[in-house]
């Protein structure tokens, strides 16, 4: 075993976590897992915080018991999600982006190990350095490989506290990167070939597991090595299905938005309605009618929707001082929806042209009547 | 036991159709009270016919029912496999001496007219509620709850929580006015049962949905109803007719949304035979089989993690051992290493979209299962069998001998008539050899020709699935074929055609909204284009067939050519050659608007506004801008022709525009001063040799949308530009052989080129 102390580093956290823009869900939430842990009777899993029934009712809420809920989409998901990281494969969760899978994986973690922060964000320029350990130079040099020199990074602390480790857009870091899970995944054990004796195999504590993000957009999930898949689970999380859910959530995320960004008139509804729809239209290419139409390449997620649903009343209220209109929605749709490309441009004018022309009620008909905002 | 026991021994089952742990408390209830009557929710109208149903058949079967009148036609199944619990009531009521009845209102009864499933769930009216109880106790959906909360769990006190359950949710909703009659009248039948069976038990199974209502209705003893209620009798000029149909677990299984029941019969046959636990060891032996025998990979290390998923996933929902959604769950965790394109099918209670995962196409297939099933030999034929041989009789068609037929004499376009729906049942007997075909031009005859089959009595009576009549037949024969199309426009095209040689002119709503809804989401414009002609051809002139101004067909074209013009302005391709069949879906759309304009009130400002949009577009094709252009011209929209030609007078587009341009307008184009042929002629001169080459395949093919005579027009217009006096007909003809001229032209290139470089000559050849 290495000199890693497993308490040491886990348990300590800095005071400015308290006073931060985001703190993590364990924070965030703290009362809430604490209560859940007070009163939780199932058995729970070697080295789990919470039983896997306790762990549910964190992310899908239970009322009596004043846990709120946390996220929106199939009960079943997050079953399977649970049961995933209770056995000896890990979690990989995909789907478009802007579907709450990073929000989900914080939630998992904070629930399974009471810290979410264990985190790889991939990206092109991510080593092995950043994953498993790297080395403090300095007493490398002045006393060779040593514990003491040693620097973890998340994947070897996670594994020597026994806690979930996160690893986001994993599918962006490059192939030979992604497989040196393969065998902290498989055999569980994390050899560290600079450190003579028992120091040069970490060992996986129970507890340990990975939750892995990828989305469909960018380099998909088909190039991973078969070795590596078989090694996860794979959970695809889907855009919420529903329409009046979908506007609930917008609706509430807004205005918590524009609250914070000091805008007293609350998002007019019936817009909201026209702008959530107008998403779901073309984020799935068929129209409520059931008319099939081409999607917009760019993502059309519900977070966007509320960003955009923020834009719009930002607008409305520091230009005008009244909440956003029908112009001002168009004129974010642009900046939002369609970005820089001309094509989703030209698909978002064809929409405004055809198909908002035929609802009826008195945003659609603004929406369209301010149609000429699109640029272009 | 605490079933509710009204006064007089009346013990009230609520069940769910195709529940096995409700035909388990159904067999165990009627052991328990040997009943002296046993009423089941089914048609009362098929009480004298109770040995026909309980005979020895193979189950899946079904009662057929069709209903026709002059203002609604109707067709609807109720289903019985071997572990619906009106089944077993019927067959262990029989065994105990029971008497048995259907209490429930015949299915062409007007307070069923919206099911063609009588057997169907009744959620959708208690949707929030279930909708709460699923949030609380953190299942998906109504059918894992049912699971959860019935099928898997110990049989102990199932009838208690059955009771609360449909108690909890009847609680929430109102009953509407068919729900309403259907009780009153099934009460009607309690309280004579009650009375007859004079303190002995009497057994009421019928859907939990309405044990609430019976239990009340019959609270109380009115002293009135003595003898059985009468059955209704349909209309008298109705027609009704029930018979028994062999059914399959995939057309039970093929319900959705509101007539839908309980999912996945394979599944539920296995746990009515042996038990949930053999029930989900089975399901993963046929997933993992069927996945094999497709060559889809599976490892034993995959199942083995598929059974401790499932294994786990049972431990944190509770239950005893692993449920359908609990092994469905676990399979797919464990074999799929994808993304997937869509929300798992039995999380969403969807049906399947093409591009599904392999693995979950396996599973809901194993889930569903292929069992078919088999009526005994003696059970009487349906009538369709005697109204075919009736019908053929009347019409004296006699199977041995060809038929011709003059289709403007009444008598013989009737006769056609018959032999197109027959045609369209798969009933072999007569093939046609000619007679008026799609986007051919008009026959007047036909010719039939004798082609006997041996297996003729079969499919007459598959065919009888459809209906008892030809007529019902074929028409619910149409509306299936137009399901399972789907947006297949094309071939919805052919069977528009051919629901007007079959003489279907009123073919039902139902069949129109498919339709139109297919027409939605076509995107191929081609297709629509073809679909969009032969709608428009049957909607102006087929006063032959009948179906000339038909609501049916005009509704079509309005939803089509709304849609063709959503998909003219999608297409983009800045260098595509000219396309002839999106050109000729737009003049289609042209004519619609300009003769079923005004008649249908096709938005005749909004197809102007896209041809306006896509003429002016840089990024549509050049061939459909000129046909855009072509499109606003010809609806009476006179654009400035001249000045759009010159801004795509490249080489390589000019020829695709004009293509598009004439296709839709070459009249508009030849009529008046022709100011447009003026500008091209100028643009053509203007051409180098090698830049006239690669216009010229282009500009031959748009000046092939020209018939002759407007040819020579062209020719005569393009004449006095230049001031020559031959006649016109004269510049349409090459007298020397075409290859000729090309190799005599290549040679005086070559010289050309050979001066100019030995610096002797620098002219042009004009």
């Amino acid at each position: 075993m290495t000199a890693l102390d497993p308490t040491a580093e886990g348990a300590r956290r800095p005071p400015a976590v308290e006073r931060a823009q985001r703190p993590p869900a364990e924070v965030r939430y703290a009362d809430e897992l604490a209560a859940l842990a007070a009163n939780d009777s199932d058995p729970r899993p070697p080295g789990w915080r919470l039983s896997l029934r306790a762990a549910r009712r964190f992310i899908l809420g239970d009322q009596a018991a004043g846990i709120r809920r946390k996220f929106v989409g199939d009960p079943s998901l997050i079953d399977r999600a649970l049961v995933a990281l209770a056995t000896s494969r890990g979690l990989m969760l995909v789907g478009e982006p802007g579907t709450a899978k990073s929000l989900l994986s914080e939630l998992l973690a904070a629930a399974v190990s009471g810290d979410s922060t264990l985190t790889i964000q991939g990206g092109a320029a991510t080593t092995e350095d950043q994953i498993r350990y790297s080395w403090n130079y300095a007493l490398l040099v002045a006393d060779g490989p040593s514990p003491r020199a040693l620097v973890p990074a998340p994947l070897l602390r996670g594994m020597a506290e026994g806690r979930v480790v996160r690893f986001e857009e994993i599918t962006r870091c490059p192939l030979e990167v992604q497989d040196c899970l393969l065998s902290p995944l498989s055999d569980r054990v994390l050899a560290i070939s600079e450190l003579p004796g028992a120091d040069a195999m970490v060992f996986a504590r129970e507890g340990f597991n990975v939750i892995a993000t990828a989305n469909t957009r960018d380099r998909g999930v088909n190039e991973m090595s078969a070795a590596l898949k078989r090694r996860f689970n794979f959970e695809t999380v889907f855009p919420i299905p529903d329409l009046g859910t979908e506007l609930e959530l917008v609706e509430a995320e807004a205005g918590e938005l524009l609250r914070r960004s000091g805008v007293a008139a609350p998002p007019r509804r019936d817009l909201l309605e026209v702008l959530v729809t107008t998403f779901r239209e073309l984020r799935t290419g068929i129209t409520e009618r059931g008319d099939a139409m081409e999607r917009l390449s760019a993502v059309m997620s519900t977070a966007e929707a509320v960003s955009v649903a923020h834009a719009v009343g930002l607008r409305g209220w520091f230009l005008r001082g009244e909440p956003g209109d029908a112009a001002d929605l168009v004129a974010c749709l642009a900046g939002t929806a369609a970005k820089d490309d001309a094509e989703d441009l030209a698909r978002l004018r064809r929409y405004l042209e055809q198909q908002v022309s035929r609802r009826s009620g008195a945003q659609w008909r603004a929406v369209h009547d301010a149609r000429h905002l699109l640029p272009g | 036991m605490s079933t509710v026991e009204a006064p007089g021994g009346v013990t009230f089952l609520g069940v769910r159709h195709h529940s096995p742990a409700c035909a388990r408390l159904v067999a165990a209830t009627v052991a328990r009270l040997r009943p002296a009557y046993v009423l089941v929710e089914g048609p009362a109208d098929l009480n004298g016919r109770m040995d026909e149903l309980l005979g020895d058949h193979e189950l899946p079967i079904a009662v057929f029912t069709a209903h026709r009148d002059g203002t609604r036609r109707h067709a609807s199944w109720s289903p019985f496999c071997a572990y619906s619990p009106e089944w077993v009531a019927l067959t262990a009521g029989r065994q105990v001496g029971a008497q048995l009845r259907f209490i429930d209102l015949p299915a062409w009864h007007p307070a069923l007219s919206g099911r063609a499933n009588r057997y169907a769930d009744a959620d959708q009216r208690y949707a929030e509620a279930v909708r709460r109880l699923c949030a609380t106790l953190a299942v998906d959906n109504v059918d894992a709850l049912w699971d959860h909360l019935f099928e898997i769990g110990p049989d102990d006190g199932l009838a208690e929580r059955l009771d609360t359950y449909f108690d909890v949710l009847r609680g929430e909703s109102a009953a509407g006015e068919d729900d309403t009659a259907r009780e009153a009248y099934m009460a009607r039948w309690v309280r004579a049962a009650r009375r007859r069976a004079a303190g002995r038990p009497v057994l009421v199974v019928t859907g939990g949905f309405h044990r609430p209502a019976l239990v009340r209705l019959t609270a109380g003893d009115d002293g009135a109803d003595d003898d059985w209620p009468e059955v209704p009798a349909p209309a008298p000029d109705a027609v009704a007719g029930s018979y028994l149909v062999p059914y399959s677990f995939r057309r039970l299984d093929a319900f959705v949304g509101y007539q839908s029941g309980m999912p996945s019969p394979a599944y539920y046959q296995r746990v009515w035979e042996d038990g949930p636990r053999r029930a989900a060891e089975a399901l993963t032996e046929a997933v993992a089989a069927r996945l094999r025998t497709r060559r889809q990979h599976v490892s034993t290390a995959d199942l083995i993690a598929a059974r401790s998923m499932a294994g786990g996933l049972a431990r944190l929902r509770g239950h005893a051992h692993p449920g359908r959604v609990d092994v469905l769950d676990g399979l797919v965790s464990a074999l799929v290493t994808d993304a997937l394109d869509q929300p798992l099918p039995w999380a969403t209670r969807g049906t399947l979209a093409p591009g599904a995962h392999p693995v979950v196409v396996e599973m809901v297939a194993a889930l569903s299962g292929d069992r078919v099933g088999r009526l005994h030999p003696d059970t009487p034929l349906p009538p369709l069998v005697h109204d075919v041989d009736a019908e053929l009789a009347r019409h004296r068609i006699d199977p041995h001998e060809a038929v011709e037929l003059d289709l403007t004499v009444a008598g013989d376009l009737t006769r056609s008539r018959l032999l197109h729906r027959l045609r369209l049942l798969d009933v072999p007997g007569h093939v046609r050899e000619r007679g008026p075909r799609v986007g051919a031009d008009a026959l007047l005859t036909e010719r039939w020709s004798p082609a006997p089959s041996a297996d003729r009595l079969a499919r007459v009576i598959e065919a009888g699935g459809y209906g008892p009549t030809v007529l019902d037949a074929v028409t619910a024969r149409i509306e299936e074929r137009v399901t399972l199309l789907g947006a297949d426009v094309d071939a919805l095209a052919t069977t528009l055609f051919d629901t007007a040689l079959a003489g279907l002119p009123e073919h039902s709503t139902r069949t129109l909204t498919a339709i139109a809804r297919a027409t939605g989401s076509v995107t191929d414009l081609r297709a629509l284009g073809r679909a969009l002609a032969v709608a428009l051809a049957l909607w102006r002139h087929d006063r032959l067939l009948g179906s000339a101004g038909t609501a049916p067909l005009g509704a079509l074209i309005t939803a089509a050519v709304r849609r063709a013009l959503w998909l003219v302005e999608g297409v983009r391709a800045t260098a595509a050659p000219a396309d002839p069949g999106r050109l000729t879906a737009l003049v289609a759309v042209r004519d619609a608007v300009r003769h079923a304009g005004p008649a249908l009130g096709l938005d005749r400002d909004g197809a102007l506004a896209v041809a306006g949009r896509v003429a002016a577009d840089p990024a549509a094709p050049p061939d459909l801008r000129g046909a855009a252009l072509g499109l606003a011209w010809s609806l009476g929209d006179v654009p400035d022709a001249a000045r759009a030609v010159r801004a795509v007078a490249a080489p390589d587009t000019l020829g695709d525009w004009l293509s598009g341009l004439f296709a839709l307008a070459r009249e508009e184009v030849v009529s008046g001063d022709a100011a447009l042929l003026t500008v091209v002629d100028e643009l053509l001169a203007a051409m180098g040799a090698y830049d006239f080459l690669v216009a010229l395949p282009a500009l031959r093919q748009a000046f092939g949308w020209f018939p002759p005579r407007e040819r020579a027009e062209v020719a005569r217009h393009v004449q006095a530009l230049h001031g020559g006096d031959a006649p016109p007909s004269d510049l349409l003809r090459l007298d020397a052989d075409p290859l000729l001229v090309a190799a005599a032209r290549a040679v005086e290139e070559r010289v050309d080129a050979v001066l100019t470089r030995e610096g002797l000559w620098e002219g042009d050849r004009t």
